[in-house]
């Protein structure tokens, strides 16, 4: 939990860490910022909400009022963490929610799998019914499995160049 | 003071001066997450505002339903919506009663195109389709006794409220809906009064019955006749002429609106080709070429249409005598009823 609290010299014990002290940050970073474009693309392409809520509903788990509630908020949220990400704000929490996310996503999708659903994931704008054929889940659960493993390199090393955290004397 | 107890009042001053480092680090964080989720809920209320800000048309439906233009049935038993002679870029809808999206769309954009089709501003129209038909009960039926249905009333000038009313009520996937009783009520409902009306609603939900036991003793016997390579190219034309060589026979559907609904969907598939593919409904398509998401929002379509040129309606309204059952005898290119 505290190893990117401790400053850089001190955990330079063996020559390897120190490279990797010296590197994480920029990895850090490359991971915060294409999480960031991931969710940003992933909003607006779920734009106007009226797609958004067909998407939701395609998954047959809401009520219509929930279906919609969600359909609306969600591309918003997703702004939310993408804007946080970029700018770098509570980056180690905006990580762990994006991770929660990414499994509450692939959670959907096997659900939708194992009940036969011919859907669309709606992960990028276009969900809804598709062809039993054109269905693509593994591909949809591989995607969202590495979108997960950069939130999850955010969440553990949240030290990187260029956030408002720093200001608050935060991961530097 | 002994140097022991020197030693331990400085460990307790590191330790309190420590504890103390540790508590303002924790602050720091909560006021970095506090600060982060007062951003998460501003851009998530400030966005839920602006985007149910963004809906259709402010006017009544009522007033939107007074101010259609004759609604024309077509030879292919499409409807145009527009007054003769109107030139403006045209906006073909092809949905299937069914699709939830269809119903989002029309809850989205449906108001939209009506008050541009009262406003001249666009000739809408519209192509009910089946693609759910081949799926059985229940919602196979349920979208092709819909979109009989919808052909029916427009016999009588009444497609498009007859449209809303029939998204309004869609059932869920799982479930019988579009029954002929409500059918029918529905018909009395948008002011369709004529015996007809009704007579026809019967017999078209008989023969959409029938097609799910028919389409599934043909899907079984092409089953075990061909290829599945071969069954899944297939259209379905190809596959009901296949059948009516095997003796499974569709002589049931002649005439009915039944199968105008399932020949304008093989007409779909076939017409477009590329980018502009007909895959799914809704599709919508702005002087031939498809519309994607923009379609779904009243704003950005009517914006996509405003930016279009006239367009051409590719088919031909029914001439009166072709009516299966006239009201009483329209003028060309309209169909009856519509000066109500």
């Amino acid at each position: 939990m505290d190893t990117d609290e401790q400053t850089p010299s001190a955990r330079a014990a063996s020559p390897r860490a120190a490279r990797w002290d010296a590197v994480q940050p920029w990895v850090s970073l490359l991971a915060r910022l294409g999480l960031a474009a991931v969710l940003g693309f992933a909003a607006y392409t779920k734009l106007p909400p009226a797609l958004s809520v067909q998407s939701v509903e395609a998954y047959q788990l809401f009520s219509p009022g929930a279906a919609e509630f969600i359909g609306y908020t969600l591309p918003l949220f997703e702004f939310a963490l993408a804007l946080l990400l970029v700018v770098g704000l509570a980056t180690r929490y905006v990580g762990a929610v994006t991770a929660l996310l990414m499994i509450v996503f692939i959670a959907g999708i096997i659900s939708a799998w194992t009940r036969g659903l011919a859907i669309d994931c709606g992960c990028f704008g276009t969900g809804g019914e598709v062809a039993s054929g054109e269905t693509q889940y593994g591909l949809d659960i591989a995607r969202d499995i590495g979108f997960l493993a950069l939130a999850g390199i955010v969440m553990v090393w949240p030290r990187s160049p260029f956030t408002l955290d720093r200001l608050f004397g935060l991961y530097r | 003071m002994s140097k022991a107890s020197r030693r331990a009042a400085r460990e307790r001053l590191r330790q309190e001066r420590l504890k103390e480092q540790q508590r303002a680090k924790r602050n720091r964080i909560l006021a970095v997450i506090g600060a982060a989720a007062l951003v998460v809920l501003l851009v998530v209320g400030v966005g839920y505002f602006i985007l149910t800000a963004d809906s259709g048309p402010e006017t009544e439906q009522s007033e939107l339903y007074a101010g259609l233009p004759p609604q024309s049935v077509q030879q292919d038993g499409s409807v145009v919506v527009a007054e003769e002679g109107t030139e403006a870029p045209v906006v073909e809808v092809y949905v299937d009663y069914q699709c939830p999206a269809c119903q989002q769309f029309e809850e989205e954009s449906g108001a939209v195109l009506q008050e541009m089709a009262g406003d001249g501003e666009a000739i809408v129209h519209y192509r009910p389709v089946s693609i759910f038909a081949p799926r059985g009960e229940p919602v196979g039926s349920n979208s092709l006794r819909a979109g009989a249905a919808a052909r029916a009333a427009a016999d009588h000038g009444k497609f498009v409220e007859y449209n809303d009313v029939l998204f309004e009520n869609q059932p869920a996937e799982n479930e019988v809906g579009y029954e002929a009783g409500d059918l029918k009520e529905w018909g009395a409902q948008v002011g369709i009064e004529d015996p007809a009306f009704a007579e026809r609603i019967d017999r078209e939900s008989e023969i959409a019955g029938r097609f799910s036991d028919y389409y599934q003793q043909l899907t079984s016997a092409a089953q075990e006749e061909m290829s599945e390579e071969r069954l899944r190219t297939m259209t379905l034309p190809e596959l009901v002429e296949w059948g009516s060589e095997q003796g499974i026979d569709d002589s049931f559907l002649e005439g009915s609106y039944a199968e105008e609904v399932l020949d304008a969907t093989n007409e779909a598939y076939a017409r477009y080709d590329g980018e502009n593919a007909f895959e799914a409904t809704p599709s919508i398509y702005l002087n031939d070429e498809i519309l994607g998401n923009e379609a779904f929002s009243a704003q950005r379509l009517r914006e996509a249409v405003e930016g279009a040129g006239p367009g051409e309606v590719t088919t031909e309204p029914l001439a009166s005598g072709e009516e299966t059952e006239p009201e009483k005898a329209p003028s060309v290119g309209e169909s009856p009823g519509t000066e109500e």
